[in-house]
């Protein structure tokens, strides 16, 4: 992390992340919740800019967030979004673009075929942007509510569909964008 | 981009926003430590008063507690249905006073206050060289800045779209809107480096003179 282009890109993601908070969230009739793009925003941090720049984009989202200003969906913001019971799923953040980028680098080479590509894009955005993220909510919700951890879980059950939706929609993105600008993953 | 931040010169106003976050942790640990139903409604209600005490307007206390308040009746239908009312008052009333607390803290600390006392706290990072408080200064401003920008790629990127048929396909949305935004980073990064943007810290102690020679 030192070059001008390493923070410009870190922010202009974290911008991506915040302004995709502000498109009105799609409504699937077979899924239960309306999906928000913004965590679709994490995983392509972690799937396009690399490990530590997309973990810093996250980073930068939760210090907008505990600064006081509204950039998660809904115009939500604030340091009541940190301490309440979801908590969690917004600090996982970090962690989870961390995952899905060094996943993308391990899993992915540059002459795959795009199926296998995709294939190996949609595990890191599953395994990273998903069970990452809801390591670390699912607990914190648990001991916010003083749930056990299996409860918990099946609260957050709901979501899932979802957030499968938006990992294939990452997968998919973060192929056509590495082909339209390829990068280096850091 | 609009702060929460609500001005005004109540007494929550006038603290330092680095006291209202030292006590706003405490505040946090103190309520998981109580077990007692009416010392943590009395919180709740105390909570409350101090929200109410920054005078915000209905319509943002609505926008921003209408959510969190979702997931906790949902936590407490669970609890009151699973182990009873009383642990489900207990968590219902904790979970109520934290939220309550943490957004009276928000609403009367200006954003710039704020990003100084996460600074102030992030020092030791810094010290060892791990963070540099200029850059994480330029990169907020940078977000705060394009934010808007973005946005208004997006919706031409859409209006684009509609008029050609294409309706809501993310993908057809987000990948134009990536790719605009990474070229758009070159631009930018150049345009930071020109105007010599972070300064870095003299090398010695003493302060550069620049354009007159210092006198001996």
């Amino acid at each position: 992390m030192s070059s001008t282009r390493d923070i410009v890109l870190v922010a202009l993601f974290a911008a991506i992340i915040v302004a995709l908070g502000l498109v009105p969230p799609l409504a699937l009739g077979f899924v239960p919740v309306p999906i928000t793009l913004q965590t679709l925003g994490v995983m392509l941090a972690g799937a396009i800019l690399g490990p530590v720049r997309g973990a810093l984009a996250c980073l930068l989202v939760v210090l907008l967030v505990v600064i006081g200003l509204p950039v998660l969906a809904g115009g939500r913001g604030g340091l009541g979004v940190v301490a309440g019971p979801t908590g969690g799923f917004l600090l996982g953040w970090v962690p989870g673009a961390f995952v899905t980028g060094w996943l993308v680098t391990r899993l992915t080479r540059a002459k795959a075929g795009t199926a296998r590509h995709v294939a190996a894009l949609f595990a890191a955005c599953v395994i990273g942007g998903i069970l990452v993220v809801y390591a670390v909510g699912i607990p914190w919700l648990a001991a916010a509510a003083g749930f056990g951890l299996q409860r918990a879980a099946l609260g957050t059950l709901t979501f899932v569909p979802g957030d499968l939706i938006k990992a294939v929609i990452a997968a998919i993105v973060a192929r056509s964008v590495q082909r339209a600008y390829p990068m280096d993953l850091r | 981009m609009l702060s929460l931040y609500l001005p005004g010169d109540t007494l929550l106003h006038r603290q330092p926003a680095g006291r209202k976050l030292a006590l706003l942790i405490a505040a946090g640990i103190g309520l998981f430590l109580v077990k007692s139903p009416i010392i943590l409604a009395a919180a709740a209600v105390a909570a409350a008063a101090l929200l109410l005490s920054v005078r915000p307007p209905p319509a943002q206390i609505r926008r921003q507690l209408f959510g969190p308040f979702l997931v906790l009746a949902a936590i407490f239908i669970a609890a009151a249905l699973l182990d009873g009312l009383r642990p489900a008052c207990i968590v219902l009333l904790r979970l109520a006073a934290l939220i309550l607390l943490a957004s009276a803290v928000t609403l009367s600390t200006r954003t710039s206050e704020m990003l100084e006392a996460c600074e102030k706290a992030l020092h030791p990072l810094e010290r060892i060289g791990l963070l540099n408080a200029a850059r994480v200064s330029l990169a907020v401003s940078l977000v705060l800045r394009f934010v808007p920008e973005i946005f208004r790629h997006y919706h031409e990127i859409r209006e684009a779209q509609a008029a050609r048929g294409l309706h809501g396909n993310p993908v057809a949305l987000v990948v134009p809107l990536l790719v605009r935004t990474l070229r758009a980073a070159d631009d930018i990064a150049a345009a930071i480096d020109a105007r010599c943007y972070p300064p870095t810290p003299p090398a010695s102690g003493r302060p550069q003179h620049i354009g007159k020679t210092p006198s001996a």
